[in-house]
This record gives C-alpha cells, sequence and structure tokens, in this order.
C-alpha cells in the first residue's frame, strides 16, 4: 500500500508540482493549503510524511508542526521544513518543533524527491 | 493533472498575488504600514519566487529574489515604506507580471527594452539593499566532487567504511535508520551490514520509542566524503557518523595533504582542505577532545590523537598530516621573521623622518641662538637620535641589488645568442644593499651598459681566439659600499676602448677641438658626450637613439657619477657611483641675499673669501685666481635674480664635479645641513641649475643647487669670455 | 494494530495484525512481556504486518532474547513482506534464528 504524504503550502501550483513529483515517485499526496486547512484534513488519515512551508497565512508552519507533534498519532511523523537560505532562524524553530529535515526554496522537484527517499519509501 | 496544467494554475496563483501585492502597495500609499500586510506582501512574493524554481523558471526566481529580499527589509523595519519605494515595486509587480505572462505565452521572449527594465529595476532594488542578498538567487548548484580511484577501476574490498551510532532519540524524531540505509543504497553498494544489538536491553526495560542499534556497513561507493555525510545531515544531531575512507583513498589524501595550500597549519582545517575531514566530524572531535579533558587529569589530548582514537580519521594520515603541519609552520617561522610593509608606508614614514630631520635641525638651531647651554645639549642629544632614526628608517627601505642584477641572467643569455657570442654573466657583491627608489631607477641604464659591452665591448670568439683569450666572454657585474656609496660595476674582458678612435671621432663630431690634450680618463669619458659613438656598425641593439650619455644623465639624475677604466685589449670597466638614499644629502647652506641655497657637501671643496680685488674685477669678468689657477665662478646673485643688493663681503665655495672646479659667489655661509629632498614640482623642471627643494628649521625655502650643471655652465661662459678676450 | 491470541497444544501463537511501529510500541512491548510470562512456547505470526520500522524491530528481537534468557522459545514465522525486508536490510536473519523464506528481490 502505497505510504501518504501530506504537503502544506499556500501556492496551489507548488503543491501541484510537489504531488506529481511525489505520485510519480509512488506516493499519496493529501494537499493543504496552510496551517489550518492541514490540520483539518489530517484527522484520520495514515501519514507517512509531512513537507509544510514556513510563512503561510491563517497558520504559519511552525505553529501548524507543533500542533502536529501534539498529535499521538501523528507525533512520530517525519516533517520536512521548506526553508529559504535567509531564514536560517524559521529553520532552527522548525527544528526545535520537531521538523528535522528540510528542503530550501526555490528547489527543484527531484530536490524534493531525494529528501523524501532519506526519510519515507514509497 | 499534469506539469502543463500545474504550469497553468501556477501563472493564475501568480496573477492573483500581484494583484494582491499591488492592492497592498497602493493602500500602502495612504495608510500606515501594518505588520499583517507588509508580511503579506512579502509571502506573496515568496510564493511567487518559490513555485517558480519548481517550474524551472530562472528569470522570475532571480528577479523575484530580489524584490523578497527588499521585502524582508521593510518587514524587519530596516526599510522604511515611502512614494519611492512604493512607485519602484510596482513597477517591480508589473516586471514580474510581464515574466509571467511570457511563460503563458509559450515562445515568447522579453524584448530589449523590457530586459533593460528588468535589469535598471533589479539594480534599483539591490541599491535599497546594499546589494546584499542576491547570491542565492539561483538553483544551488549540485556539487559533484568526486575523488578518482588511484590506478583505475575500485579494488575487491576498497571500501568506505561507516560505522553509525545512532542516538537514543532519533526514532522520537520520526528519522528511521532504515531509510538512510535505504537511502545509503541509491549513491553506492552495501556490500555487508553488522547490525550491532548489544545496547538492546531485557524487554521490560526497553523504551519502545528509544533507539539501541547501531551498524557497521561496508560501503562500496564513488561519491565523496561530504556526498556520503550529506545523507545523514537530517539526522546529524542524533548519530555520531564514523566515514573511514576505502583503502585506495590513503595514497590520493596523502598526496592532498602533501599539496596542501599552506593557508592554514591547523591539523583539523588542513584535513578539511584535503577532504578528509568534514567540518561535522572536526566540530564533533573538538568536543570529544574537552570531554577527554576531563577524565585525564587536565591535560588536553592533540587533536590528531583525538581523530585516530574516534576513529575519525586513520592514524597513517594523520601521521602524514602532523608532517605537513610541521613543514607549513617551520615556513611560517621563517616568514615570521620578516614583515611585509607596503612600500608607500615605508615611504610615508621616511617623509616623516625627514621632516623631523628638518623639524630637529630647526629646534638646534633656535637652541643654539638661544644661547642657552641646558637646551643646547638636549637639542644635540635629540639630533643625535634624531640622525639615528634618520639611518635606521632609511635602513629599511634598503634591498640588495642581487635581484636586480639576477635579470641579467636572462638578458645576456638572449643578447649572446642574438649577437652570436658566447658571453657568460659573473655576480658578485649580490648582497650589497641600496635604496628601493635608487634600484627602481638603476635597472635601466644597467640595462644599457649590459648590452652597449656585450655588443661592443666583448668581441667575436674568431677575434678572441686570434687574440689568445678564452672564446668565451665573460661579463661582471659587481657591487660594493664605499663611504657612503655604492659602486657599481659593469666590467667587460672585451677588446678595450681604443683611444685614437675616440679621439679622431670626437674631433669628427667637434666635442673636442683638435690638438687638445687629454688624459686617459677624460679620453674615455668622452663615449659619455651627446651625440658620440664609436660603434662601427649599428646592431639593432644599440643604436637606439639612446646613448651613452643618456646613461650619464639618469645617473647625474640619481645625484650619482660614472666613471670608465679601460685597457686596450683587456676589457673595460664602467663604475657607477651612487648615493646609497636619494632622500637626504648632507648639505652646504649658503645665503645670498635673503635666499637660502643648499650645496650638496660632498662636492664642496673649499670656501673662501672673495678678495675685494676681485670682487670690483668680477664686473667684468667671471674667473678668480685660485692659488695660481684659473677658478671660473658663477653669481649666484645673477644666476637666479636675487633682488638684493650684494653684502658687504662675498664668498664663494668651491666645488668640484667630473673633474673641474668652479666657485659660487654667495653672500653668506651658513654651515652644514643635513636636509630633505623635496622633488621640484613639474613647473620648475626646466630650471636650470636647481635639482631640488629642501624645507629649513625656520620653515624657510632652501633651494638645493645643481652642482653639475652649474659646473658646466660657469665653465663654459669662461671659455666664451677667454675666447671673447683673446 | 491488532494481536490476535490463540493458544494450541501449548503453543502461544500471536498473530500480528498491522503496523508494527513506534506509534504502537508500548502496547507491543507490554503485550509481549504479558504472554512471555503466561507461556513457554510462543509463535509470533508476522504474515499480517503490513509495515515495520526499526522500534518494532527491536521488539522482536528483544523478544527473542528474552525468551532466550528465561529459557523459553520465541519463533517467528509467516513473515510478511515489510518484515523480511527489514530484517534482511540489517541482516539480522541470523538473529532470529528461524526458517526464513528469503524471496527473490524483485
Amino acid at each position: 500500500m502505497a505510504k501518504t504524504i501530506m504537503v502544506v503550502d499556500d501556492s496551489a501550483s507548488l503543491r501541484q508540482v510537489v504531488s506529481i513529483a511525489l505520485k510519480g515517485a509512488g506516493f499519496d499526496v493529501i494537499e493543504g493549503c496552510d496551517g489550518k486547512d492541514a490540520l483539518s484534513k489530517i484527522t484520520g488519515q495514515k501519514i507517512h510524511l509531512i513537507i509544510s512551508d514556513v510563512n503561510m497565512p491563517n497558520m504559519d508552519g511552525i505553529t501548524f508542526v507543533k500542533e502536529v507533534k501534539k498529535m499521538a498519532n501523528y507525533k512520530f511523523t517525519p516533517i520536512i521544513m521548506l526553508t529559504t537560505e535567509s531564514q536560517e532562524a524559521k529553520k532552527q524553530e522548525g527544528q526545535a518543533a520537531g521538523a528535522k529535515a528540510w528542503v530550501v526554496k526555490p528547489f527543484q522537484p527531484a530536490q524534493m524527491l531525494a529528501a523524501v527517499s532519506k526519510l519515507i519509501l514509497p | 493533472m499534469s506539469m502543463d496544467q500545474a504550469l497553468q494554475t501556477y501563472i493564475e496563483e501568480s496573477r492573483g498575488l500581484l494583484e494582491e501585492m499591488e492592492s497592498i502597495l497602493l493602500r500602502l500609499e495612504t495608510e500606515p504600514q501594518d505588520e499583517d500586510t507588509v508580511n503579506a506582501m512579502f509571502r506573496a512574493a515568496h510564493t511567487i519566487k518559490g513555485s517558480a524554481g519548481l517550474f524551472g523558471l530562472d528569470a522570475i526566481v532571480s528577479f523575484t529574489h530580489v524584490v523578497e529580499n527588499v521585502l524582508d527589509k521593510v518587514r524587519d523595519g530596516e526599510l522604511l515604506v515611502n512614494d519611492a519605494l512604493v512607485e519602484l515595486l510596482l513597477k517591480c509587480c508589473d516586471h514580474i507580471g510581464l515574466l509571467v505572462t511570457i511563460v503563458a505565452e509559450a515562445g515568447q521572449t522579453l524584448d530589449a527594452e523590457q530586459e533593460a527594465t528588468g535589469e535598471a529595476l533589479a539594480a534599483a532594488l539591490k541599491s535599497m539593499i546594499g546589494g546584499a542578498g542576491v547570491l542565492d538567487a539561483t538553483m544551488p548548484a549540485v556539487h559533484e566532487a568526486r575523488l578518482d580511484a588511484s590506478g583505475g577501476g575500485q579494488l575487491e574490498g576498497d571500501n568506505w567504511h561507516l560505522s553509525l551510532i545512532f542516538g537514543r532519540d532519533v526514532l522520537k524524531t520520526g528519522m528511521d535508520p532504515t531509510s538512510f540505509i535505504r537511502y545509503l543504497s541509491t549513491i553506492g553498494d552495501i556490500v555487508s551490514l553488522v547490525t550491532d544489538d548489544s545496547a538492546l536491553p531485557g524487554l521490560s526495560e526497553l523504551d519502545p520509542e528509544s533507539c539501541y542499534l547501531t551498524f557497521e556497513i561496508e560501503f562500496k561507493s564513488e561519491a565523496d566524503k561530504q556526498t556520503i555525510e550529506a545523507v545523514f545531515e537530517f539526522v546529524q544531531d542524533d548519530i555520531k557518523l564514523r566515514i573511514l575512507p576505502p583503502p585506495s583513498h590513503l595514497a590520493a589524501f596523502i598526496d592532498r595533504i602533501e599539496h596542501a595550500s599552506g593557508n592554514t597549519d591547523m591539523l583539523g582545517q588542513l584535513l578539511i582542505e584535503a577532504g578528509i575531514l568534514t567540518s561535522h566530524e572536526l566540530d564533533g572531535a573538538l568536543s570529544a577532545q574537552e570531554d577527554m579533558m576531563g577524565q585525564d587529569s587536565g591535560t588536553k589530548l592533540p587533536i590528531g590523537e583525538v581523530l585516530v582514537k574516534e576513529g575519525v580519521v586513520h592514524k597513517e594520515i594523520v601521521d602524514v598530516a602532523l608532517e605537513k603541519q610541521r613543514q607549513i609552520r617551520d615556513t611560517k617561522a621563517q616568514e615570521a621573521k620578516f614583515v611585509r610593509v607596503s612600500a608607500e608606508k615605508l615611504d610615508e614614514l621616511i617623509n616623516l623622518v625627514g621632516e623631523l630631520v628638518i623639524a630637529g635641525a630647526g629646534a638646534s638651531l633656535q637652541a643654539q641662538r638661544s644661547g642657552d647651554v641646558a637646551l643646547h645639549e638636549s637639542t644635540s642629544i635629540v639630533s643625535g637620535l634624531v640622525e639615528e632614526i634618520r639611518d635606521g628608517a632609511l635602513k629599511l627601505r634598503m634591498v640588495e641589488i642581487g635581484e636586480t642584477f639576477n635579470r641579467f641572467q636572462r638578458v645576456v643569455r638572449d643578447v649572446s645568442r642574438e649577437l652570436g657570442k658566447e658571453i657568460g654573466l659573473e655576480i658578485s657583491g649580490a648582497e650589497t644593499e641600496l635604496d628601493k627608489t635608487v634600484v627602481e631607477k638603476i635597472g635601466d641604464p644597467l640595462m644599457h651598459l649590459v648590452r652597449n659591452a656585450m655588443d661592443h665591448g666583448i668581441e667575436s670568439a674568431e677575434a678572441r681566439v686570434a687574440a689568445g683569450k678564452a672564446a668565451k666572454g665573460t661579463l661582471r657585474l659587481n657591487a660594493y659600499h664605499d663611504s657612503g656609496s655604492i659602486v657599481i660595476e659593469v666590467a667587460d674582458d672585451g677588446g678595450g676602448l681604443k683611444k685614437e678612435r675616440i679621439l679622431k671621432k670626437a674631433a669628427e663630431r667637434g666635442i673636442i677641438s683638435p690638438g687638445q690634450s687629454l688624459s686617459d680618463s677624460e679620453i674615455y669619458n668622452l663615449i659619455f658626450e651627446a651625440g658620440f659613438s664609436t660603434a662601427d656598425q649599428v646592431t639593432n641593439l644599440s643604436g637606439r637613439g639612446v646613448g651613452m650619455d643618456v646613461v650619464k644623465r639618469n645617473i647625474q639624475a640619481l645625484r650619482g657619477t660614472v666613471d670608465i677604466e679601460s685597457a686596450e685589449g683587456r676589457g673595460t670597466t664602467v663604475r657607477i657611483r651612487l648615493p646609497l638614499t636619494l632622500a637626504i644629502i648632507d648639505g652646504f647652506l649658503v645665503g645670498v641675499g635673503k635666499s637660502a641655497f643648499v650645496v650638496p657637501l660632498d662636492m664642496v671643496l673649499e670656501c673662501i673669501e672673495l678678495p675685494e680685488t676681485d670682487r670690483r674685477a668680477a664686473d667684468t669678468r667671471n674667473y678668480v685666481n685660485l692659488r695660481g689657477e684659473v677658478l671660473p665662478f658663477v653669481r649666484l646673485r645673477d644666476q637666479f635674480e636675487v633682488n638684493a643688493a650684494a653684502g658687504k663681503r662675498e664668498n664663494i665655495v668651491v666645488v668640484q664635479y667630473g673633474g673641474q672646479k668652479a666657485g659660487f659667489v654667495v653672500d653668506e655661509l651658513m654651515g652644514e645641513f643635513q636636509t630633505v629632498i623635496k622633488p621640484l614640482g613639474n613647473v620648475f623642471r626646466h630650471l636650470r641649475g636647481i635639482s631640488g627643494s629642501t624645507i629649513l628649521g625656520t620653515g624657510e625655502v632652501a633651494l638645493i643647487l645643481d652642482v653639475p650643471a652649474l659646473v658646466k655652465l660657469a665653465v663654459a661662459r669662461e671659455g666664451q669670455m677667454t675666447e671673447k678676450a683673446a | 494494530m491488532h494481536i490476535n491470541v490463540q493458544q494450541e497444544n501449548g503453543v502461544c501463537r500471536l498473530q500480528m495484525e498491522g503496523e508494527l511501529t513506534i506509534y504502537h510500541g508500548q502496547e507491543i512491548r507490554d503485550g509481549l512481556i504479558d504472554h512471555l510470562a503466561a507461556n513457554n512456547e510462543i509463535e509470533v505470526d508476522l504474515g499480517g504486518v503490513s509495515e515495520m520500522d526499526t522500534a518494532g524491530f527491536q521488539l522482536l528481537l528483544a523478544a527473542k532474547r528474552e525468551g532466550t534468557r528465561l529459557g523459553k522459545v520465541v519463533r517467528f514465522v509467516s513473515h510478511s513482506q515489510a518484515a523480511l525486508e527489514l530484517i534482511d536490510l540489517y541482516n539480522m536473519a541470523a538473529q532470529f534464528g528461524d526458517p526464513l523464506l528469503i524471496p527473490a528481490r524483485p
């Protein structure tokens, strides 16, 4: 059974491209357009990996990660933060919150797949 | 869903975001900025950039990146929103919109004007943030430094050895060792893997969320150490990672250490530079070193030993690195004996010392006049010290002439080949020191003399053999110090100067009058006269319009003299005598009316009072009888048009230059005076009889007399007068 | 995760269904401790294991060692693909000490 990845970003096109890449690699994908949206969609789902942006409206990535880590069903779910070079502080904050992996924006689909495959297999 | 569809989403999304940005910008013009709106604008730009990267739309990425940087500064309060910024950002939105449109209408490109607009906007943005933040605009480059396996192809059993000791909490962070080990097999082959479960406790003590396993892996891969380490970057806080390179890499590593740049003498940095150690590993070893210190009663283990003990680096490699470190330190220690100082700073210092000398002289003068003995004593001590400082400072600028001499090795080799002569160069006195500024200026005259000696001095091999000499000619460059001057000799063992020919030519050119009787030395020195050339045939080496007269002029400009010595059939020696420094001279201060002049002391022979009889006669003739000798003189008052009546008494300073004596008529003799030469400005360059200026202790300017020129003038005038009288 | 327990000729058969992962670590551990205390021979059927991670793997390994320590038998049978993959990756087939059917790699 294919593993499921949740992609959280406020850019629909980014979600789409990442989805295409992940699906191509054999994963199932659930999309969320911000932290709040993602939290509402996560319940009841088996999620193997979360990819989340930091800067989003409604609920930012750091808050989202902290929320996820509180949930019994997802507290051990690996999380990839989407950071930028200029956001070293955010990256540290994300890691402290429990998102140990990161991918630096802008990235190409192959870079995202490499990061994902260090964490889970389809 | 396809990429094409995703791209359509991107285009729509970007347009939406741009509209949002625009409306925020327009609102900002009227409303005071609040954090949320600025953040929303930043996010919009960020999203446009981030997604553009996914589609490989580099133009959008790099432009939006700069916009994002500016917005970041606005968000942080480092940049204030004003009309100009809003205006600029609105234009940027338009430009991004344009870039997006071009994506939408595939196949279209920016026209030159649009491109220029983009560049101008980017430049304007960059200027707002000081040009920073444009470095990471492009896609991160993929580094693929591979280590070539020596001898082609990897040997069986020639594997990396990886030791993975995971932290207890790694599983809690969602990271599973299995995924990293699986990923490892995408960059190489796991030849063998041993799972060490010895730390696994009994079932009842076991925390199911902790990790107790460690792994030893034999890994076959072409990847470099950084790449392998990067596999584990997401668990870097929760792993003790050891990566030992394959044995075949040892030789390559050792080679790299041996060829290290020498930029660092730190063992760890040396190993990192050679690609053996990663900075992460070094950090680990350094903290291990601290830990060990606690156990072993305060002594710090050398980092090399720590690295070996921790199994990070092979002992063999550490040994080589230690040896290299010793070499680098030796070199550094050598270098440490010298301090590199820019010539400019040195010149500045010497200038200041010059001012000090002048000021010191002024103080001495005042002290002397005051008649205060104690003050006079103090100033004389100061003067002594100033003199030492002056000598010390000048010594700093002394360089060995050897380097200049050595340049001629190549010249002699090339020219002798060109001329078809066999000539060897012998250098002696290379360690002789002289002022750097002199060295810089002596190169050209030396070059001319060397070429001349090879061209005209040394005979062809046949002529030499016929004359019973060795076929190979010898050119000698020699230097030595002689009473405050440096003497440079250019000597050849050639045919020597032929007096008859020189005389004949000099007469032909009108340099001498026929029948004039001259000493040998005077005859030889004729070759330094303007327009003189003894060469029977003009080769392409000489005959460049630069004669020996130019050489002489150049040397004189350095306040030096040139002298020639020759023996027919045995060779010629040209001897250049130069002051050790150009900056300071010992002068003899004289006064005419209210003006002061300096005569270089080394040219002063004596001073005599101008007898009353001669003073009167001097109106009609400009020579005096000096102990039965005719002494032509120059009245400085007339020469430099000093508008002051002659004093009651006048004196003559007798100077000698180039074997000729002359006198300068002055009012006052003010004594010896050490002075700093200041070059004349361009305006005065053509002033005859003046070579420079200096400032007196009183603050007045004194002109330094160009003795060679004035002597020549005096002698010439005297000659004319005599002729007229006759 | 669900464990079916069957007693059969003095053998306790534990049929594991679902994810043998860190999320269910405590529950699995406690179950294993209880069954080991109550039985002399345990056969763990891994056929229903859909997913196994390092945490799950450690539990199986610890149970096996605990059995040996207590002089009891702990046996793993009909390993699922997920279980086999992990045991193979960790090169621990020998430690598990049971006949493993290692399928040819796809």
